[in-house]
């Protein structure tokens, strides 16, 4: 008796989570992204060499400083704002050698695909809701680093 | 001068590894030979060079870096092994799965406001993000990601470029 | 401890932060390589968790987990291919060649050098050995490692532990009092 009582909770209960379901319109499905991202140049130098890097903006660089690294400071040294449509692939170039790929999988899933010098460096996949970052890296020279960050525009 | 095996000797007698009547030669072939007490007292003066030279060695990556590679490998290990599990009785296996259902469709519908109040992506068990999933172009064995989900941040750290392609100088104004 | 052996991962990132110096350290001594030693020791780390249950309290917890990057950085060094000095090393020890012919150093030579002077020469000496006299040398001054055990963990008879250990020990007071190797033989 108390078995069926609970097989019959249960169906009831996958009706209305399917009926919930189903009314569902997630603002996330089927949309743009309007994205923005940066090349971002990281070093403990509290000035950069070059005159063309600003400082980041103060929202990222708190981000930034929360990761586990040692360098103190972050230099903006490009930033592109683009539309990627669902389903399609933006390129933009974000340096001479470094060249980013996003492609729009649909309920704010990226895949940011990364080539360097020509050559593809690495491909992600990644849910990037609003407000989030995410960050790829690597090593540069004279010990700093180099940082793509890829974020939903506001 | 000393030969070879008494050089051995020697050493031994200074690392306390020589039996007791063995040690008391010794201590009398030190008390006579001149070479002998010099090379006793060289072996001691490297002995105490060393001492505490490790001490001042320190791992040179923050604490919460190198624990969160350390838990990125035991969360993959422990990924990889099965479950065992003893067989159950069928009616209490069927027991386990029904005895939630009740709260089931509870729990989605927290799930379904949650996501379109966050406009998250949307899909059973939206709270919990799964890990990015990385491909490199090369055998990068030195990628890693790493998440912070309070501050809202992804990072994945590539090796690229790889040794020889750092560049000597310069402010990186691209990937170099 | 109990804690993480209870599987607290908490209480064990608590003991990595602890004792990973000390870890490092031993991998860095070891292996001479910053990256190498960082990742040995990552492993030794993850190899403690998985192996925290047969810790039955022996030695130190800190001793337990070192032994572990010892044997890992044994492992690796061995995977290595032979360096042609190692050979000439190893003649050279049997016969009780340079090191019976280097004259006793007198003088300590460290005695009015800066702790961090100190410890550039000794880490410069030290990535002067090879590996085998290196290993030998940290597990018994480092280690504190009888030479039975050094024979057992190394794979080698006590007298090659004793020659080796002779050998590493007299070059690198030669290498501490700042001789170069060329005026050695």
């Amino acid at each position: 008796m108390r078995t069926k009582q609970l097989v019959a909770s249960w169906l009831a209960g996958t009706a209305v989570a399917t009926f919930l379901l189903g009314m569902t319109t997630p603002s996330a499905v089927a949309a743009d992204l309007k994205l923005e991202a940066q090349l971002i140049w990281g070093t403990a130098d509290a000035k950069s060499p070059d005159p063309n890097h600003k400082p980041v903006d103060p929202e990222v660089a708190k981000k930034l400083k929360t990761l586990p690294f040692k360098w103190a400071n972050y230099f903006e040294v490009n930033r592109r704002q683009f539309v990627v449509p669902e389903s399609g692939v933006r390129k933009e170039i974000m340096s001479k050698d470094c060249e980013i790929r996003v492609k729009n999988l649909g309920r704010a899933m990226v895949e940011l695909a990364l080539v360097g010098r020509g050559a593809p460096v690495g491909k992600i996949t990644q849910a990037l809701p609003k407000k989030e970052l995410l960050v790829t890296g690597g090593n540069a020279p004279n010990f700093t680093a180099w940082f793509v960050v890829l974020k939903q525009a506001e | 001068m000393m030969d070879h095996a008494s050089q051995l000797e020697l050493q031994a007698f200074f690392d306390g590894e020589l039996p007791e009547n063995e040690a008391h030669d010794m201590a009398n072939r030190l008390a006579r030979e001149s070479d002998a007490a010099a090379l006793l007292t060289e072996l001691r003066n490297t002995s105490k060079a060393l001492k505490g030279f490790e001490s001042d060695i320190k791992l040179p990556e923050s604490r919460e870096f190198f624990w969160s590679k350390i838990e990125r490998d035991i969360a993959r290990l422990e990924q990889a092994e099965p479950a065992v599990r003893a067989p159950e009785p069928l009616l209490a296996r069927w027991r386990r799965l029904l005895v939630p259902a009740s709260a089931f469709a509870a729990l989605v519908l927290m799930v379904v406001v949650a996501a379109r109040q966050w406009e998250l992506p949307i899909g059973f068990g939206s709270g919990v993000r799964p890990a990015p999933v990385l491909e490199t172009a090369l055998a990068d064995s030195g990628a890693f990601t790493y998440r912070d989900q309070s501050e809202g941040i992804t990072l994945v750290w590539l090796s690229y470029p790889g040794e020889k392609g750092v560049a000597d100088s310069g402010p990186a104004d691209t990937l170099q | 401890m109990r804690a993480a052996k209870k599987g607290d991962m908490q209480a064990f990132e608590e003991l990595v932060a602890r004792h990973r110096d000390k870890v490092y350290a031993r991998a860095y001594s070891m292996m001479r390589n910053e990256d190498e030693a960082l990742d040995l020791s990552q492993e030794a780390w993850v190899k403690g968790w998985q192996r925290l249950k047969q810790f039955q309290g022996e030695s130190s917890f800190a001793t337990w987990l070192t032994r572990i990057v010892i044997n890992l950085c044994l492992d690796q060094l061995r995977r290595r291919k032979r360096q042609p000095t190692e050979s000439i090393e190893e003649i050279d020890e049997d016969s009780g060649g340079v090191e019976r012919q280097m004259p006793v150093v007198t003088v300590n030579p460290t005695e009015r050098l800066e702790r961090a002077e100190l410890r550039q020469r000794i880490d410069r000496a030290l990535a002067q050995l090879s590996y085998e006299h290196r290993t030998v040398l940290i597990l018994h001054e480092f280690e504190e490692m009888e030479y039975k055990r050094i024979a057992k963990t190394m794979g080698c008879s006590i007298g090659t532990v004793m020659s080796r250990l002779f050998y590493a020990r007299r070059k690198l007071a030669a290498l501490l009092a700042g001789w170069k190797d060329e005026e050695l033989t």
